[in-house]
């Protein structure tokens, strides 16, 4: 009965709040609707119109299309400024004769001829020199001169220094006249190989002709290298130069050794091999833990 | 009179005067509009209390149901359609009124502070008012609907998206707490 009452005096006082006027302004209502509708962009109150919002959303289409080729753009930009600052070492890329020396002797596998025996024991290139792009290419170049015998001279200034086979010392200028990172790790290769070539020389059976042929095989392609290593910058270091010139006579007068050549000829090779302790000078050469490896 | 047309509506003179409207009628659009202007606008002014607002609102409501009508497709009524676009209209720019009204000082608030204010008498219609403004939204919006503009709590339920019980519960309770504000007014239920 309260309950009742007390929601008869609630309907009774809440039609005092806020109560509408007696005239609802009808007409001006309607015009101003009318007004609004005829006007083109529907305003709604508190709120965006359907048309004002498919301008914003083809704005934010054109914006973001603006920014995606301002972006693109930038890119491009950076791109073309950071590879004109290295264009220098861009041109020094080209495939030079030296360039295909440490394609050569970073890259051992690549020789699908003969083997001598032991020759497992040859260093094998460091990852980061078989990974280099811009020496693999090469050195499937340098594999269509291997066993002709004719050097190749270099011709072109050395390449700068590889910063993927140098990560420590990227961005680092050196000095001049020093041979770069690459460099020396293709001649720490070639030497390791050159190191192999003898061991086997030194090991080999007497009368076995076909070995004979390999390992002659296998020294004309280090000559080739030795040569190339010579016109590199490595050849500049005057420790060097005398070995690489020392294990050039070697290799030729291992080459000139036909698979007949009588046993004086050959220990001929094995002296000059004892007198020059060229197999002391290349394992001083090498550093430690890349022997043979 | 207009309260009786809306009153007479049917459904199937719904969907033929939505049908007229999609098509571009504008006569139909002016009978939609007259049909149903008055509850919209007296809802609005209940909620507003401020007859260019509740104007603005009742504007509003009937451009976005023009605008909106084509997809209108019949799973409430014309009247709870309307209504739902009418609450929402009314609720988000009353929220928007009231961030720029919170951020100045009413000058009588400023005029009263570091004084006494002594009310001798304390008015019902005053005091109604503020008891209802101190109401949460949700309670609000069901007690105004249905104890002063005499919805049913099935079109409360339609309009709000509520279930009628939970229709039922917020006016219940928006009662219980109107009972214990208006407490100094109970020899006038109770007599």
């Amino acid at each position: 009965m309260t309950d009742e009452k007390f929601e008869q005096f609630l309907k009774r006082a809440g039609q005092g709040y806020n109560a509408p006027p007696a005239r609802i302004p009808r007409e001006e209502m309607w015009d101003a609707i009318r007004a609004a509708r005829s006007a083109g962009p529907r305003v709604v109150y508190g709120g965006a119109s359907h048309l004002r919002g498919e301008r914003r959303f083809a704005g934010k289409i054109w914006w973001a299309a603006a920014a995606a080729l301002l972006l693109v753009a930038s890119g491009i930009g950076i791109g073309r400024w950071t590879a004109s600052s290295d264009a220098p070492s861009a041109t020094a890329a080209r495939p030079t004769s030296s360039d295909k020396a440490i394609a050569r002797s970073s890259d051992p596998i690549r020789d699908d001829g003969p083997r001598p025996p032991g020759s497992d024991a040859a260093p094998t290139a460091p990852s980061a020199v078989r990974a280099t792009p811009l020496i693999e290419p090469r050195s499937r170049l340098a594999a269509g001169d291997r066993g002709t015998g004719v050097a190749l001279r270099a011709t072109g200034s050395p390449p700068s220094r590889d910063r993927s086979t140098d990560p420590a010392g990227a961005g680092r200028t050196p000095p001049r006249g020093a041979p770069s990172s690459a460099y020396e790790l293709a001649e720490v290769n070639h030497l390791s190989e050159a190191e192999a070539l003898l061991t086997s020389f030194r090991t080999r059976s007497a009368g076995d002709q076909q070995q004979d042929a390999r390992l002659a095989a296998w020294a004309r392609e280090l000559l080739s290298n030795t040569r190339l290593l010579l016109d590199s910058p490595v050849a500049e270091d005057p420790k060097r130069r005398p070995l690489l010139q020392d294990l050039e006579l070697l290799l030729v007068q291992i080459v000139q050794l036909s698979p007949g050549s009588p046993p004086q000829d050959r220990e001929i090779v094995e002296k000059t091999l004892q007198q020059d302790q060229l197999m002391t000078k290349l394992r001083t050469a090498i550093p430690a833990g890349q022997r043979g490896s | 009179m207009q309260l009786a047309a809306y009153e007479s509506r049917s459904p199937v003179h719904d969907l033929q005067l939505i049908t007229r409207v999609v098509a571009g009628d504008a006569a139909a659009e002016r009978e939609l509009y007259e049909t149903y202007v008055d509850r919209i606008y007296r809802l609005a002014f209940r909620l507003a209390g401020d007859e260019e607002l509740a104007r603005d609102f009742t504007q509003a409501t009937f451009i976005r149901a023009f605008e909106k009508i084509g997809s209108f497709r019949g799973e409430s009524s014309l009247s709870t359609w309307l209504h739902s676009i009418g609450v929402s209209v009314a609720l988000n720019g009353l929220r928007k009124t009231k961030r720029l009204k919170s951020r100045e000082l009413p000058i009588e608030e400023g005029l009263t502070v570091g004084s006494t204010r002594v009310d001798a008498e304390p008015d019902l219609k005053e005091r109604m008012a503020k008891a209802i403004e101190s109401l949460s939204e949700k309670y609000r919006m069901v007690f105004l609907m249905h104890d002063v503009e005499g919805y049913t709590h099935e079109e409360i339920s339609g309009t709000l998206r509520i279930p009628v019980g939970t229709s039922k519960s917020h006016l219940f309770q928006a009662r219980s707490k109107l009972r214990v504000a208006l407490a100094d007014f109970a020899p006038e239920w109770v007599s």
